[in-house]
């Protein structure tokens, strides 16, 4: 008997090797797998149109580029997987997923939700918004040496060491959780004719276009790029942040904003305080210009300040705290008890008012 | 009788691992929904309730003659008639509980890692692992939950350090004495998780005898703790609006850590690391029914019989293991309303079964002990 039972045991172990017949569909064959990396999606709520890239595989095989439309995601992939019957197209290692305006605007939820579910997604992918369609910036931007996982990677790069914040999908959703708005990053698709003159590189190209308001249902706007700036200073990390005053080219070396509530004799919400500090470094002299550093001081506070209140005031205009200025002025958890559930309501009514200390530092400065 | 003793640490072993199991079943989602941002406070919060419990259960340790587990004692107080009702109570229960145990393990398995594929088989296979192991010694599956704690414990500290990059600790504040209040709700699912070690009383007869007979409420304790862990790492990362709304949201922490690059994914072997909790867990439901059941029909302790064979009640383990199953493939709910009765109907039946039915237990045989202590030792 025991050894029967030892037996029936040893031929139940081939089971769990992940080939056995229960687990025949999940099986991956390694050599079939498509890695896909970069994943779009457009809708207008009704269906849907995925775009996805394979990323460009070893010794210059050209990228796999394809799109399918259907009625869901899941309907989409399942297409998708009909266009290339050779591949085993899998998800796991998607690295950006990339939001067109309109399914923004309809599909965010839906997106956040399908992630959570989705046992191959991790909701730690990054997340840009395409001014345009998804499927142009997936479809359009890829040529036989370059796709537009490339693109983003280097553009990625490029913004995160220009102060630029690349949002994940986890981090959008807590926020549109926790605020009820979050920004994302936008991009837009930038023709390279009469830039790029070497033939297989004059796809189009990639670049950051400030952020997307986002709100509970979807997309509720753009912030400008100067607004973008602003609200980068409000709720990020700006250091590398390049700002152009007065001609000059300056960076940001490190800053800080602290924002307070304006209460009224009552206890009552009216107005937010923000007070920034910056400290800059020129990195570029206009020719012919030879400003006084108080007046460049001046012209700094002032340039930063007006995007920073322009930042603050389009997101009242948009109904949704996407700086999560709510969590701040209401920090104390009695602010938060009496005025978290009336937070919606008000934020678009209260005046903002906003105060920078610029400080240009110069090379002489040091000197002295 | 002697060689088939477990020592204390042996069975805390037995008994964290297996409130493992309930433990991410429930938290941080549960919390979550009944306390928000204070989700973690209810681990402080579950203090009275589990420590009432955990001196009720050691109060009938105290009592245990040795080598007598709860259902020797029940039998020896509540007579032949009500002991035999209370413990086809609780022997049904163990069972029952157990089948929820393996659908819910297997539902877990298959939506995170195996989409595709049939709980079916997932269930079967681990009722044939948990029927091997609950007909060998207790002891060998004790020894094996001491192996299965470092790996299960190891797994979540390294869970835990690798995400501390996605906290915000901000996400847990602003907190403040107003917000206590709140984290009372919170308490509910650790008090439950905690519940669960009062079904291991039946097997108190396999201890070792000890002057110290704390070690369910150390057990209890360090499973708040650990359970207030994983709440606010959940809340840190997700933040508690998001962390309510989502499926498992530990597991889709685990989902988004990566060893650099050199392993892109962890969160499978995670995962699958966990079905070791709920098959230790239904291990122990397998073997607490057995131990209910078996003073009903006068069977002999199963460790000092030989494992093959259904003779000396051994037929009787069969059959547990076979009602395990049925309840088990009888859950096969869709995967909300599956989430519903591990969320609320489930915890809430363990409750009343553990908490009440434990306090009812302590309250009627009150008069009893108190004779017995007169009596002297």
């Amino acid at each position: 008997m025991k050894r029967a039972v030892i037996l029936l045991y040893v031929c139940l172990l081939p089971l769990l090797t992940g080939c056995g017949a229960g687990l025949k569909s999940d099986r991956h064959d390694v050599e079939r797998l498509l890695l896909i990396q970069t994943m779009g999606l457009d809708g207008d709520g009704e269906s849907v149109e995925m775009s996805v890239s394979s990323g460009l595989g070893p010794e210059d095989r050209p990228s796999l580029v394809m799109s399918a439309p259907a009625g869901g995601i899941e309907d989409a992939i399942a297409r998708l997987q009909n266009y290339s019957p050779e591949n085993q197209l899998f998800y796991a290692h998607v690295q950006y997923l990339l939001l067109g305006e309109e399914a923004a605007r309809r599909e965010l939820a839906h997106v956040i939700q399908w992630v959570d579910r989705s046992p191959t997604l991790r909701m730690d992918t990054s997340m840009l918004v395409v001014r345009g369609t998804a499927k142009d910036a997936v479809v359009g931007t890829s040529q036989q040496s370059t796709d537009i996982t490339q693109r983003l990677a280097s553009m990625d790069r490029q913004a995160r060491s220009m102060g630029w914040t690349v949002y994940s999908l986890r981090e959008v959703a807590a926020d549109l959780a926790e605020d009820g708005g979050a920004l994302c990053l936008a991009l837009e698709v930038a023709p390279t004719e009469g830039n790029v003159f070497t033939d297989e590189m004059r796809a189009d190209a990639v670049v950051p276009a400030g952020y997307a308001m986002l709100g509970p249902d979807g997309l509720v706007g753009f912030l400008d790029p100067e607004q973008s700036l602003g609200a980068e200073l409000l709720r990020g990390d700006p250091a590398g942040l390049l700002i152009t005053v007065s001609g000059d080219t300056l960076e940001i070396l490190d800053a800080s904003a602290h924002v307070s509530g304006v209460f009224g004799p009552d206890g009552v919400p009216t107005g937010i305080d923000v007070q920034c500090t910056l400290r800059a470094g020129v990195l570029e002299k206009a020719a012919g210009q030879d400003m006084a550093p108080e007046a460049l001081d001046a012209a700094l506070s002032d340039t930063v300040r007006d995007w920073v209140a322009g930042a603050a005031a389009r997101t009242q205009e948009a109904g949704c705290d996407c700086l999560g200025l709510g969590r701040k002025v209401l920090s104390t958890a009695e602010l938060a008890a009496r005025w978290g559930g009336a937070w919606e309501a008000l934020f678009p009514k209260l005046a903002v008012t906003v105060t920078v200390d610029g400080q240009v530092e110069r090379s002489y400065d040091m000197a002295e | 009788m002697d060689e088939h003793l477990i020592t204390k640490k042996q069975f805390s072993a037995a008994v964290l691992v297996s409130l493992l199991s309930p433990l991410l079943r429930l938290l941080p989602q549960t919390a979550v929904d009944f306390a928000g941002r204070a989700a973690w406070l209810g681990a402080a919060a579950a203090l009275p309730p589990v420590t009432l419990l955990g001196l009720i259960l050691t109060d009938f340790q105290r009592h245990m003659r040795p080598g007598e587990g709860m259902g020797g004692l029940l039998l020896r107080w509540l007579g032949p008639v009500a002991g035999r009702a209370a413990l086809c109570l609780y022997g049904a229960w163990f069972l029952f509980y157990g089948g929820f145990i393996l659908r819910s393990g297997a539902e877990r398995l298959v939506s995170t890692i195996y989409p595709s594929s049939g709980q079916e088989l997932f269930i079967l296979v681990t009722i044939a692992l948990c029927l091997a192991v609950s007909l060998g010694t207790l002891r060998a599956a004790a020894r094996m939950a001491v192996i299965m704690r470092a790996v299960l414990v190891g797994a979540l500290a390294a869970v835990l350090l690798l995400s501390l990059p996605n906290m915000e600790p901000a996400r847990l504040g602003p907190l403040g004495w107003r917000d206590l209040p709140a984290a009372i709700p919170g308490a509910l699912p650790f008090a439950s998780v905690c519940a669960v070690s009062a079904c291991f009383t039946f097997l108190a007869g396999y201890v070792g005898r000890t002057e110290d007979r704390l070690w369910l409420p150390g057990a209890m304790l360090l499973t708040l703790g650990l359970g207030g862990a994983i709440c606010a790492a959940v809340v840190c990362v997700f933040g508690p609006a998001l962390a309510g709304t989502l499926t498992y949201p530990f597991f889709v922490m685990i989902r988004s850590i990566s060893l650099w690059d050199l392993v892109p994914r962890i969160e499978a072997a995670v995962i699958a690391v966990w079905v070791g909790a709920d098959f230790m867990l239904c291990t122990m439901l397998l073997r607490c029914a057995h131990e209910a059941l078996r003073p009903v029909f006068g069977l002999p302790a199963p460790d000092s019989l030989p494992a093959g064979g259904l003779a000396g009640g051994r037929w009787l383990q069969w059959l547990e293991a076979g009602a395990v199953l049925g309840c088990a493939l009888a859950f096969g709910l869709p995967p909300w309303r599956l989430r519903l009765w591990s969320d609320r109907y489930i915890p809430l039946a363990s409750d009343i079964m553990l908490y009440g039915g434990f306090g009812l237990l302590w309250l009627v045989t009150l008069p009893r002990r108190k004779k017995e202590k007169s009596r002297g030792p």
